[in-house]
């Protein structure tokens, strides 16, 4: 099936992003699964693989800050909570991804 | 470390300052940029999703990829919002007119 | 006095999904919308709605009893849902 494949190709390639910068997939297999096929959907329908848990302005230069994995644009806050936000990602030393906060960068 | 190895391309006056010329050499995708006449080879590759770098916007010496915007110094290869990603650069030389490229990563 | 509880979700995010699984749960009655459901005039004043309450496009954005509480914090819903009589 073309979205398993794709689903796939995504893993690979976020993967190469985000090991140099210190994160891994989240250890919830499922959390993941869920939000790739949601990422698939939303390349699809809007061309790019957005963030699934961040809204679009329809301005480009902000919407391309919330292509996956938007780690870098977002790396103060992201590290802070040891997770990106929508929780694909965690560090590496992360075994636990549901004892980390979903906070603003404000609240933290 | 590997041997040099370099590779002929296309005709040095092909390459345009400001104006990025994709080339092959052994298969690779390189693209070519000519920076205050010096010509720069970069890994004709995204380092976000694999996205030809050809159709992107070059400004001074950052060139942002045409898929998702990420920026790259053609220089060092630099991905400006992340420094620990970066693209493969080479090496260049002019010999016979034609721009050679050292496929061995700078 | 009843608690009022409004949640603006997007039906691709899980923590939306896990915001109403709490709010239903711990049978709290809650409104809510499903921004990326809508369209038109309709899902611009709902985005801009969120983001004028958040200062930010990131979901769940819940309003408890007018506190807004931006991302899946159940500590703080609980919290809030006290201080209304809860």
């Amino acid at each position: 099936m073309a979205e398993a494949t794709r689903k796939d190709a995504l893993r690979y390639l976020y993967e190469k992003v985000v090991d140099p910068l210190g994160y891994k997939f989240t250890p919830d297999e499922e959390l993941a699964e869920f939000l790739l096929e949601q990422e698939v959907k939303l390349e699809q329908d809007h061309g790019a693989p957005f963030c699934p848990c961040q809204g679009r302005s329809g301005v480009r230069a902000e919407d391309m800050q919330i292509v996956c994995p938007c780690i870098p644009y977002h790396r103060e806050h992201f590290d802070k909570m040891k997770r990106c936000w929508c929780g694909l990602f965690v560090h590496k030393d992360v075994t636990d991804p549901d004892s980390l906060p979903q906070l603003p960068p404000d609240e933290l | 470390m590997a041997g040099s190895s370099w590779t002929a391309t296309v005709d040095e006056a092909k390459v345009r300052e400001g104006s990025p010329v994709a080339v092959y050499p052994k298969g690779v995708g390189v693209l070519l940029v000519r920076l205050d006449g010096e010509i720069h080879a970069i890994r004709n590759k995204c380092a976000h999703m694999a996205c030809p770098l050809e159709g992107g916007s070059l400004e001074g010496s950052i060139l942002t990829c045409p898929c998702h915007d990420w920026r790259f110094d053609v220089r060092s290869g630099e991905f400006l919002d992340a420094p620990e990603l970066r693209i493969p650069v080479y090496a260049t030389r002019v010999e016979d007119g034609k721009v050679l490229v050292d496929l061995t990563e700078a | 006095m009843a608690n009022e509880v409004f949640l603006y979700a997007l039906s691709t995010c899980p923590w939306c999904r896990k915001a109403k699984q709490w709010f239903a749960d711990n049978q709290v009655p809650f409104d809510y919308v499903d921004v990326d459901q809508l369209t038109g005039a309709e899902q611009d004043a709902a985005a801009e709605k969120a983001y004028e309450l958040s200062g930010a496009r990131r979901f769940p954005v819940a309003v408890i009893n007018g506190e807004v509480v931006a991302g899946y914090n159940p500590s703080r819903y609980l919290e809030l849902l006290k201080s209304g009589g809860w």
